[in-house]
């Protein structure tokens, strides 16, 4: 095969179809289609985000919460970056605790290098900055924001006086009334009626102008802010690299060696005691020794970066959709095969598949509980944590009761598509099985499963979507660590800087989604026998 | 006696019922009788219910009335003493074509260890001419080749009857010759009995030791029995070539006319009663 069919090939088993015609125009096969296929699948999406991205720009400032405003595509790509850094902090600094002494030296200079650099020079310049910017933005603001506010607050001033006017006014005129003057009276109501509803106009408008001069108030000057935006950066490294430092200086070895120096002491005395105090010198270098154990083995306990919880939330959305194919796939076989069997399941997905993870997830939790009542000592848990992928991420039973929860929500379009396939199978495939007396294992290993294969894999893939989508869901529930965690931790802070982070995750999770949703069609792909090709 | 009644097709019906839940037999009173190592073609009017019969005889489809008896044995399941060839290739897409070819061998022949059984495999394979495509799937192969391995299938099982429906129905008239000659090979050097469905007057007389016209259905049965006596092996050209040969194909076309000038007579009977 040619390399240039071969690299046709690989874009097509890869899934990655978007690529096909950029690979033939840079082998000339072609031109004025492939441009046009460009136009028509790269290009027009990716001007349509852009123009998303733009209305995005715009639209965002006019809408303040109470977390301030709905941050800009430019924030949230802060946002994320800042979630990466904290994400790296937190990993320099466990390995920081566990380096040995020589390792940590080294480090140690280039931090308190840093250190130095940014509490002499940084931030002492960015101060100046942002002094030199609070002038410019005084300027600013006399120029733009308090004529601004100047002229709402005239109006505001007139409409007060107006009104405070009408009323004195009205007021004289009631009292020169005389008694029997029914004209003059009927003609105070009609007045009293009109500044009424005049009043309630200007309510409204003073409401509005009180709305305009907040936001004018709260408008700030834009590179002042990003300033101090960077200034608060530098502010968070600062903190990181003095708490590096601390953990440099004293992280687990140096511990270890110091408590060693203490048993030194603790045994001397032991073997120097005399017969009364024995005992209890001896309690106490035993105590030493254990104490020194624990510590040689302690880790530092890193704070639950984004990454990790991804990462976790991945692992439950696995462990449920592996627990989902494996009653799924050989069900729905048996469903596929058994017209008896498919009937008496039938009520079962009809009435189970519709029920939202919202309420599997309390009877999971309640299940798991029950089954695992003490979670520091269950021996399922205990040989779960010590699986090597589990090993990392503290299996807890809110993990299980989501895992469990995204596999009950994620069973049936597996289940489903499996017997259709199995049911489906060729007549003519069928009828070689049976001349060819193929007993049911050979059968079912030959002929049944690789032909219902591609509709297991289109299964399989619904199935991963409405896990993923489940997962989240599930984990804000239960407050299990995870994506779903994380959102809720922002939700509760409420800060405009966790506001931008949940636009990350927006981003995150349907980026992942789409990621398990291409593995699944190349997947797909590679099962299916033919030449028609799964839609995409 | 055994060998002259080999296989014995006995006064068999078949009938569906209709949509309104009479049964209408589409074979009625079918009746022939094969000696060992016999090869007959069956020929009739597309729907007359040639595959039934085949059907029957392979046990797919159980008989409604009558009974076939194979070597003194009901015929009642399928069993890989009766392979088919199917009119499509029916190879498994995810199987290569020699995985295709061992499918079968693993339960016709239990006792023989898995290089037995590739050798075998190979061999049949080799028989049909696709020594050189063992390792190649159904989709990368032409339906000429597919229906090859077809044939391999059904040789590599050792029948005692092999069941062809139309095997070359599918197939270009170049191919179609040369699979003649491929099974008639086969055939001479195994002496296998077979029952060939086909539409091609010429391919049932060059291939067949005697021919079965079928009525046209519904209720069909054996119309007419022809002997054909060229010596076997057969050479395309000699028949070609002899005059016996053209009073075969006279004949069949004859009786395939009259049955359908029948028909012509029962529709039009038929409406003058209405
Ligand atoms: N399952 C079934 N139910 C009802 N009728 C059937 C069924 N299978 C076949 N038939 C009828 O039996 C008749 C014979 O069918 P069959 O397939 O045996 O014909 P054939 O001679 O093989 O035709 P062809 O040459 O076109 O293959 C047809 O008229 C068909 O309508
Ligand atoms: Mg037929």
């Amino acid at each position: 095969m040619k390399l240039k069919h071969r690299i046709y090939k690989l874009i097509d088993i890869s899934g990655l179809q978007l690529f096909d015609p950029v690979a033939r125009l840079f082998f000339r096969e072609e031109p004025q289609v492939q441009i046009k296929r460009i136009t028509q699948f790269i290009v027009i999406p990716i001007l349509a985000f852009g123009l998303f991205l733009l209305v995005w720009q715009i639209m965002a400032p006019r809408h303040t919460t109470k977390s301030g405003e709905v941050p800009k595509p430019g924030r949230v790509l802060d946002a994320a970056k800042g979630i990466w850094t904290f994400h790296n902090r937190e990993k320099e600094k466990s390995i920081a605790f566990i380096a040995s002494s020589d390792e940590a030296n080294k480090i140690l200079d280039n931090a308190k290098n840093r250190l130095e650099e940014i509490e002499s020079s940084l931030i002492p310049a960015q101060d100046e900055t942002i002094a030199n910017l609070e002038i410019l933005e005084q300027e600013w603001r006399d120029k733009n924001i308090s004529p601004k506010i100047k002229k709402a607050a005239n109006i505001e001033y007139e409409i007060n006086s107006k009104q405070n006017s009408l009323k004195t006014e009205l007021e004289e005129l009631a009292g020169s009334i005389k008694a029997n003057d029914k004209n003059a009276k009927e003609e105070l109501v009609l007045r009293l009626e009109k500044l009424e509803l005049q009043k309630s106009k200007w309510k409204i408008e003073l409401a509005e102008l009180k709305g305009t001069i907040s936001i004018l108030e709260s408008k700030k000057y834009p590179l002042l802010e990003r300033a101090q935006r960077k200034k608060d950066r530098l502010e968070e490294e600062k903190q990181y690299l003095s708490v590096y430092i601390g953990i440099l200086t004293k992280n687990r070895n140096s511990k270890v060696e110091e408590l060693n120096k203490k048993l030194v002491d603790y045994s001397n005395s032991f073997y120097a005691a005399e017969s009364t105090k024995v005992m209890s010198s001896a309690k106490r270098l035993v105590r030493q020794k254990t104490r020194i154990e624990k510590t040689s083995e302690s880790q530092y306990s890193a704070a639950k970066t984004l990454p990790y919880q991804t990462l976790r939330s991945l692992l439950c959305v696995f462990t449920g959709f592996i627990i989902a194919t494996i009653f799924a796939i050989p069900l729905g076989i048996l469903c596929g095969l058994n017209k008896t069997f498919m009937c008496a399941f039938t009520p079962f997905i009809a009435i189970f598949k519709p029920v939202s993870p919202i309420v599997w997830l309390p009877i999971g939790l309640i299940v798991v509980g029950g089954f695992i009542p003490d979670p520091e000592n269950n021996a399922l848990l205990s040989i779960i944590n010590k699986l090597p992928i589990f090993s990392s991420f503290d299996v807890n039973p809110a993990f299980l009761a989501s895992a469990i929860t995204v596999a009950l929500c994620s069973l049936w379009p597996t289940l489903v598509n499996t017997a259709l396939g199995v049911s489906s199978i060729d007549v003519d495939h069928l009828n070689v099985a049976r001349v060819l007396n193929l007993r049911f294992r050979e059968r079912l290993i030959s002929v049944i499963i690789p032909s219902a294969l591609p509709l297991i894999f289109a299964g399989l893939r619904i199935s991963i979507g409405v896990g993923w989508m489940v997962l989240i869901a599930a984990e804000l529930l239960a407050s299990s660590e995870g994506i779903g965690k994380f959102v809720w931790d922002m939700f509760n802070n409420g800060s405009s800087d966790s506001f931008a982070q949940m636009f990350v995750v927006v981003f995150l999770v349907g980026g992942i989604g789409l990621l398990l949703d291409r593995i699944m069609i190349v997947f797909q792909r590679l099962v299916s026998f033919d030449e028609t090709a799964p839609s995409v | 006696m055994r060998e002259d009644r080999y296989l014995n097709i006995s006064d068999v019906t078949k009938s569906y019922p209709n949509p309104f839940g009479d049964e209408i037999a589409v074979v009625k009173g079918f009746d022939l009788t094969v000696t060992k190592g016999e090869v007959i073609s069956i020929i009739g009017h597309s729907g007359c219910g040639k595959s039934t019969v085949l059907n029957m005889v392979a046990g797919l489809i159980p008989v409604s009335l009558g009974g076939i008896i194979l070597e003194s044995c009901e015929v009642i399941d399928p069993g890989p003493d009766r392979a088919v060839v199917f009119q499509a290739p029916c190879l498994l897409p995810w199987l290569t074509s020699m995985e295709n070819v061992l499918l079968g061998l693993r339960s016709a022949y239990p006792s023989l260890n898995k290089t037995e059984h590739e050798e075998i495999a190979k061999y049949c394979l080799y028989q049909v001419g696709l020594d050189g495509s063992l390792k190649k799937y159904p989709r990368e192969m032409s339906g000429g080749m597919q229906q090859r391995v077809g044939i391999a299938r059904a040789i590599a099982l050792k029948p005692k009857v092999l069941l062809l429906d139309e095997p070359f129905g599918r197939l270009d008239s170049l191919t179609r010759l040369e699979l003649q000659d491929v099974i008639l090979n086969i055939l001479d050097l195994q002496k296998i009995t077979t029952l060939l469905v086909t539409h091609d007057v010429d391919e049932a007389i060059y291939m067949a030791d005697r021919i079965c016209m079928m009525t046209n259905g519904p209720r069909a049965k054996v119309g007419r029995m022809l002997e054909i006596k060229f010596p076997r092996p057969r050479d395309r050209e000699e028949i070609l070539e002899d005059p016996d040969f053209y009073d075969f194909r006279q004949e069949l076309l004859q009786f395939l006319d009259d049955c359908e000038a029948e028909k012509e007579k029962k529709k039009e009977s038929e409406l003058q009663l209405v």
